[in-house]
């Protein structure tokens, strides 16, 4: 952006929003270069609405200027969703982050994008109530964010995403618009879904200044079951014959061994370190049908090999196996230096062979990987671990990401299950997707957002049917040292 | 332009005037039928249509083509009845895959056979296709506990007037690549695109089921029971609130003035769990549980029962749950009344001469977080009445996707909400 564009829009946005909520400092701005993903962009100016209406005036004062602009909240993305690539302006919600309303009669609330995850579900705990979708950086990420990205978390099995928790938007366009769409009442409500088609279009349509969210009862008890295997395929096939039998329970996350060893080591949660495999499987129900289901999955999981079936006998034990997993990521700090997260998706019957390839690949190429995942929906996380410093090494693992997410589209799954393309996967995005789908999808873009200023850079291939609107996309660059640095906190 | 060479511009084969009133929508009639393969073919023969400009209109099982507006024009039927497979379907991922022209019924069937059901219950699924449950949004009775076709579809194919079919979504239950746009075509009335297949989740079959009825004397009382225990862990699998006369049309009669009915699902203890709180939370709202006797096929029944018949008017009112009780009160004592009290949903049916009063009301009532539409008329009723009511929030973007998907207007011309 050149400097007197960005003085004038730079005195526009202060009068929208307030003089010490829009800055251009060289120095302020660079906090907003970066989200959780190893690419790094320079956004020009940083605005900080206190409102709808001042988002919407934001984006028609950028849209009247031609400059990209990027919505960031939470900046937890994995996958490069808030990282501005092209410059413009970022506009963040620190300062719209309440919770509107509960209203239990009719099982909503109402909240602004800014909010964090965890805190809505707490806020409305004392009302017996949750919010289902639970990403593992529910401390951090914001329901504004989840929906940019549909965000999943450990307990989509039974429950759903975050788009089956959503049933109305309030969304500014980039014409300076502030239009509603779905509300308070049942989502399949009269004319086109666009509440559904708005989540997880990664902020490339429009920026959502307001969410109604479904509530819903807390479950009675949650039950937790530790399984012991010896490798991951016999693990892989407990999962199967799990949901096969019936039963279909909240979670069922896997680790390996290599990631036992790191949780483990950062969180003392109890796996045993000899494993080669672990499953965690959760229950919700009455009481009494959660013991008997929990007997029925010891049986199955026995039967499938397990080595040992623990049950989580209180919730301090239970609370200690999620932490573990939860921390998982930040634990791999206790192996390598950096690692690199994948996030792919394979049909359940598959994960034994894709298990197998990924560990081929690791055999090859000499770098270890760990998985810790969503296996009850196939919903993969290799972790990829490596040594930034070390010359060729972060372009080494890039490649194997890539034949991972090849492997992943060639067994029938996607290449991301819930970080979203971003900026990461926006050409793997073609292992999936012919040129004729990403063609139907810009147009529907170009509906919300003719002149595709709505974070552009992500979701569409490069070269794709998107044509570039920025010819000088301002300093787009890979964060010079580690690209995600072991001991920050980085969730999946 | 004589009708002989208009009707030999329009492509497709031609039919018999037997076949034209079979395929007639609100009075008007095709010229042409076409009986597409396969989602490639859907497209090749969307193109034509397309040059031409043929108005399409899509036929699959036929069970909602009641809804909506009166088409501007109808060249040709588009049917889907030459695609009835299942493509794919792997029990263990708990996926399948299937081609638009599909019977519901058939699916079940098949799904069953593995133990297994898609928890959407569209009205006569021995008719509905998968491609009209979605084009039509026909989730059935269950949706407060298990969603909507929403919740349920992973994946599409549709094909397009340009001639190219696009693919979203995929076969695995969980993926955020690239837009969603099955939510975009589920309830679109295929205004945008012809569904050609839909990938869906599936689910185990509950282990147990139970129906329990609550007699009650006023409407009011047995939507609470029915909210009550929707806003509860165990919720009922399908709570409907009928008057006498719905009541008697799902095959029982009664004494009494009101019925809750609750089917209860889940593993065994669970049911019988759900069970005990059920009665207890009629009891408590007033209401009796004692002498049961359903009927078989009473739930069936239930389900078809929005299919109204030839010469009545099917209302729909979709509101916030508080908002139930109001909607009731406005409707008039001579209908047929059926209420979902977890789902937001009262459906009326009504002798054609009081609905366009009716709507009128119930439109008040609803305010301004509810719609009501006519969900079915007979076709010179429905000239008199506004079906759709105003247009949705958002339904400028609305009308630019139709632009911008069917730029020539020939999928079902003026069918849809506003105009569209």
């Amino acid at each position: 952006m050149d400097l007197a564009t960005r003085d004038r829009l730079g005195r526009r946005l202060k009068n929208i929003v307030g003089e010490p909520f829009a800055f251009s400092d060289a120095y302020e701005v660079r906090l907003y270069q970066y989200d959780a993903s190893p690419e790094t962009a320079l956004p020009d100016i940083v605005v900080i609405p206190g409102s709808a209406h001042e988002v919407a005036q934001v984006l028609k004062a950028c849209a009247d200027e031609n400059v990209p602009v990027t919505a960031r909240s939470g900046a937890s993305s994995l996958a490069g969703g808030t990282v501005p690539v092209e410059g413009g302006v970022i506009v963040t919600f620190a300062r719209m982050d309440r919770l509107l309303e509960i209203d239990t009669e009719n099982l909503r609330a109402v909240v602004e994008p800014g909010m964090v995850n965890i805190a809505l579900s707490q806020a409305l705990k004392p009302h017996g109530f949750y919010y289902v979708p639970d990403p593992s950086s529910q401390g951090a990420c914001t329901i504004g964010g989840n929906v940019g990205t549909n965000a999943g978390g450990p307990h989509t099995l039974i429950y759903g995403v975050t788009v089956n928790h959503v049933t109305g938007l309030e969304v500014a366009l980039s014409s300076g618009e502030l239009v509603q769409v779905g509300g308070r009442k049942a989502a399949e409500a009269t004319g086109y879904d666009l509440t559904g088609l708005l989540v997880g279009s990664e902020g490339t349509m429009g920026v959502v200044t307001k969410i109604w969210v479904k509530l819903t009862p807390i479950p009675p008890v949650s039950k937790t079951l530790l399984a012991v295997y010896p490798d991951v395929a016999t693990a892989s096939n407990a999962v199967s014959a799990v949901v096969g039998g019936g039963i279909l329970p909240a979670a069922i996350e896997m680790m390996d061994h290599l990631s036992i060893q790191a949780v483990e080591a950062a969180s003392h949660a109890g796996y045993p370190l000899d494993a080669g495999a672990v499953l965690l499987l959760e229950v919700d129900s009455i009481p009494d049908v959660a013991d008997e289901l929990v007997e029925r999955m010891d049986a199955i999981c026995r039967q499938q090999g397990a080595t040992e079936v623990r049950v989580a006998k209180n919730e301090a034990e239970r609370q200690a196996l999620w932490k573990g997993r939860k921390g998982a990521f930040s634990a791999m700090g206790r192996l390598s230096p950096d690692f690199y997260v994948m996030d792919g998706v394979v049909p359940r019957t598959k994960l034994p062979q894709t298990m197998e390839a990924i560990a081929g690949i690791s055999e090859r190429t000499g770098f270890k990987i760990c998985n810790v995942f969503h296996a009850g929906d196939g919903n993969l996380h290799p972790l990829v671990l490596f040594d930034a410093f070390k010359a060729g090494q972060y372009e080494a693992v890039l490649a194997i990401g890539d034949e991972i997410l090849k492997l992943c589209a060639e067994a029938g799954g996607s290449v991301t299950g819930e970080h979203g393309i971003g900026l990461e996967k926006r050409e793997n995005i073609r292992y999936i997707f012919s040129e004729d789908d990403l063609e139907v999808m810009d147009r529907i873009r170009r509906v919300f957002d003719p002149h595709a200023l709505m974070n552009p850079g992500k979701l569409f291939p490069a070269n794709g049917p998107r044509p570039s609107t920025s010819a000088h996309p301002a300093g787009h660059a890979r964060r010079q040292a580690a690209p995600v640095t072991a001991g920050e906190d980085v969730w999946v | 332009m004589g009708v002989k060479a208009e009707s030999q511009a329009i492509p497709g084969q031609q039919i018999s005037v037997e076949e034209r009133q079979r395929l007639a929508v609100d009075g008007l009639l095709p010229t042409k039928i076409m009986h597409p393969g396969d989602a490639e073919d859907m497209a090749r023969l969307l193109r034509l249509c397309d040059l031409t400009p043929a108005a399409v209109v899509v036929w699959g099982g036929g069970t909602q083509m009641r809804l909506g507006s009166a088409p501007a024009r109808y060249d040709v039927a588009f049917s889907t009845e030459r695609m009835t497979d299942l493509l794919e379907y792997e029990p263990a991922d708990l996926t399948c895959r299937v081609e638009a022209g599909m019977r519901v019924a058939e699916l079940q069937a098949q799904l069953a056979a593995q133990g297994q059901r898609l928890p959407l219950d569209p009205p006569h699924p021995e008719r509905a296709t998968v491609g009209g449950m979605v084009a039509a949004n026909t989730s059935g009775l269950s949706r407060a506990r298990y969603g909507t076709v929403r919740d349920w579809v992973i994946g599409i194919a549709v094909a397009y007037p340009s001639g190219k079919v696009a693919r979203a979504g995929g076969k695995v239950v969980k993926n955020v690549a690239g837009y969603d746009l099955m939510k975009l075509h589920i309830g679109a009335l295929g205004t945008l695109g012809v569904v050609a297949e839909v990938n869906l989740k599936v689910q185990a079959r509950p282990e147990a089921a139970a129906t329990l009825l609550g007699h009650f004397e006023a409407p009011a009382p047995a939507v609470e029971a029915g909210l009550r225990l929707a806003r509860q862990y165990l919720a009922p699998a399908s709570a409907v609130v009928v008057d006498r006369n719905a009541l008697w049309a799902c095959g029982l009669t009664a004494d009494w003035r009101w019925t809750l009915a609750l089917k209860l699902e889940g593993y065994r203890r669970e049911v019988d769990a759900a069970k005990e709180v059920a009665a207890r939370a009629i009891r408590e709202a007033g209401g009796r549980t004692e002498g049961q006797d359903i009927p078989v096929g009473f739930w069936e029944a239930a389900r078809d029962w929005s299919g109204a018949g030839d010469d009545q008017v099917l209302l729909r009112a979709i509101v916030p749950l508080n908002g139930e009780a109001t909607i009731m009160a406005a409707l008039p004592a001579d209908g047929q009344l059926m209420a979902q009290p977890g789902a937001g949903i009262i459906e009326a049916r009504l002798p054609a001469g009081s609905a366009a009063a009716v709507l009128t009301r119930l439109r008040a009532a609803a305010g301004p977080d509810g719609q009501v539409i006519v969900a079915a008329a007979p076709a010179l009723v429905k000239q008199g009445l506004d079906v759709w009511g105003p247009p949705p929030p958002g339904f400028a973007i609305m009308r630019a996707l139709k632009q911008a998907l069917d730029p020539n207007g020939i999928l079902n011309p003026e069918r849809f909400v506003g105009g569209i």
